[in-house]
């Protein structure tokens, strides 16, 4: 509360000097738990800002609208640390200018609501290369586990039959802070690489290509997890991208925002073991 | 008696490298399995993953990717980006279930017809000794089938 209290002040003090033309943030959703994106551009706005545990969603996406930072201006913005992390990615992919966003970085920890010191996205570095040296627990969810153990044709079947229930709907895509493409490849049909017809090949041909896409960009928002209607559970699929990379090529994405993207640099000495 | 079972195996390779490998095995009569069909690009860095996933959405039992061995690329490291790529897309089928056996990844040079050939023909014995990919034709014929109301 005393959090939600001190960064209300702080998006009316930046709207009145002018510094921000909007604050994007988190109201009151359709059910007591849930919160939707709100785009604060007066203080009345402002009055409706929610700040509490159950503000879950990465809000980043939406810098990289169209047309919304090429005036210029300031946004403000609610991100947790995985948001920042996002900033960093998006700036390193020369998407936004980071001086032209004000982090409101919050992070939660139960019910409780901290928030982080700094404004500008460099201000985090500390907190973000902490969260490197942490990481992440591995075979914590049962289910990932039973993933691990099942031999190649088990696995198959069991994303066979996951994404048998994928509709296509690009949810996953269009609720991922990563995924800016104007022209997303499963859109071009000319060559046209992805079965769109509604088969489970298409479908299983779409989750490798969004999730090769993403690997060394994912920073473990879970928004495609909660954005999926048929609740195929993407984040295994996303955290498995991130740790290989990070084993394999010491990356840990968006520590900083001149990062060179993993698949877009090398290293002479990489493994590689695999090769004959 | 039913035929012994012949893998269709796409090969990706480049043309500096591995191509002018397999002219080579061809010039000096070199004998190697026929069952792989050979794309030629201009680099292993060309090469994106939709390519493999094509390959085997028309039907491959098994994709090889080849190119010029690290610090020969034409392009000077084309081969090192692709080497990062494959690694991941690697893994990333592994836990997919798409068993990385079917998948393979060599550097051949241009002097190495020998080794093409003999790659070529143990790539075949592997692929031949896992069997046709039934799981992912058993989706590619669902999409054959026409849709019933």
């Amino acid at each position: 509360m005393i959090t939600q209290e001190k960064y209300r002040t702080r998006v009316k003090e930046l709207l009145a000097s002018n510094s921000v033309k909007m604050v994007i943030g988190y109201k009151q959703g359709s059910t007591a738990d849930r919160r939707r994106p709100l785009f604060v551009r007066s203080f009345e706005e402002a009055d409706e800002l929610v700040l509490d545990s159950n503000c879950i969603g990465n809000l980043a996406g939406y810098l990289v609208t169209e047309g919304l930072l090429s005036d210029e201006k300031r946004v403000g913005i609610f991100l947790r640390p995985e948001g920042i992390r996002s900033i960093n990615i998006l700036a390193a992919e020369s998407q936004l200018n980071p001086e032209q966003i004000i982090i409101f970085g919050f992070d939660t920890s139960g019910r409780e609501v901290k928030a982080l010191q700094g404004e500008q996205a460099e201000d985090f570095s500390g907190l973000i290369d902490s969260l490197k040296e942490k990481p992440p627990e591995k075979s914590s969810d049962a289910l990932l586990y039973r993933i691990d153990q099942m031999n190649t044709e088990e696995r198959f079947a069991f994303w066979k039959d996951e994404f048998s229930r994928c509709i296509k709907c690009y949810a996953c895509r269009q609720a991922c802070p990563m995924c800016y493409c104007r022209r997303c490849i499963v859109d071009s049909n000319q060559p046209q690489w992805i079965n769109t017809s509604s088969h489970t090949l298409g479908n299983f041909e779409w989750n490798i290509v969004r999730a090769f896409h993403l690997a060394g960009r994912c920073v473990g928002c879970g928004n495609c997890d909660r954005a999926c209607p048929v609740n195929i559970p993407l984040r295994f699929i996303n955290a498995r991208m991130a740790q290989e990379v990070f084993e394999s090529f010491d990356h840990y994405a968006g520590t900083s925002q001149t990062q060179e993207p993993v698949l877009a640099s090398f290293n002479k000495d990489d493994s590689e073991t695999f090769i004959l | 008696m039913s035929e012994p079972f012949e893998p269709k195996i796409i090969a990706f390779v480049c043309t500096y490298c591995t191509y002018a490998g397999a002219d080579l095995a061809g010039t000096s009569r070199l004998k190697y399995a026929p069952n792989v069909r050979i794309v030629r690009l201009p680099c292993t860095g060309r090469i994106s993953p939709m390519f493999l996933l094509k390959a085997l959405q028309k039907g491959a039992d098994g994709v090889l990717v080849s190119g010029c061995h690290p610090g020969d690329c034409h392009f000077t490291h084309g081969n090192y980006h692709a080497r990062r790529r494959w690694m991941v897309f690697r893994s990333l089928l592994d836990f997919l279930g798409i068993s990385p056996e079917r998948v393979k990844f060599s550097w051949i040079s241009a002097a190495e017809g020998g080794k093409f050939a003999d790659l070529i023909n143990s790539v075949t014995e592997d692929i031949r000794k896992l069997g046709p990919f039934d799981q992912y034709k058993e989706l590619i014929r669902e999409t054959e089938t026409p849709a019933t109301l």
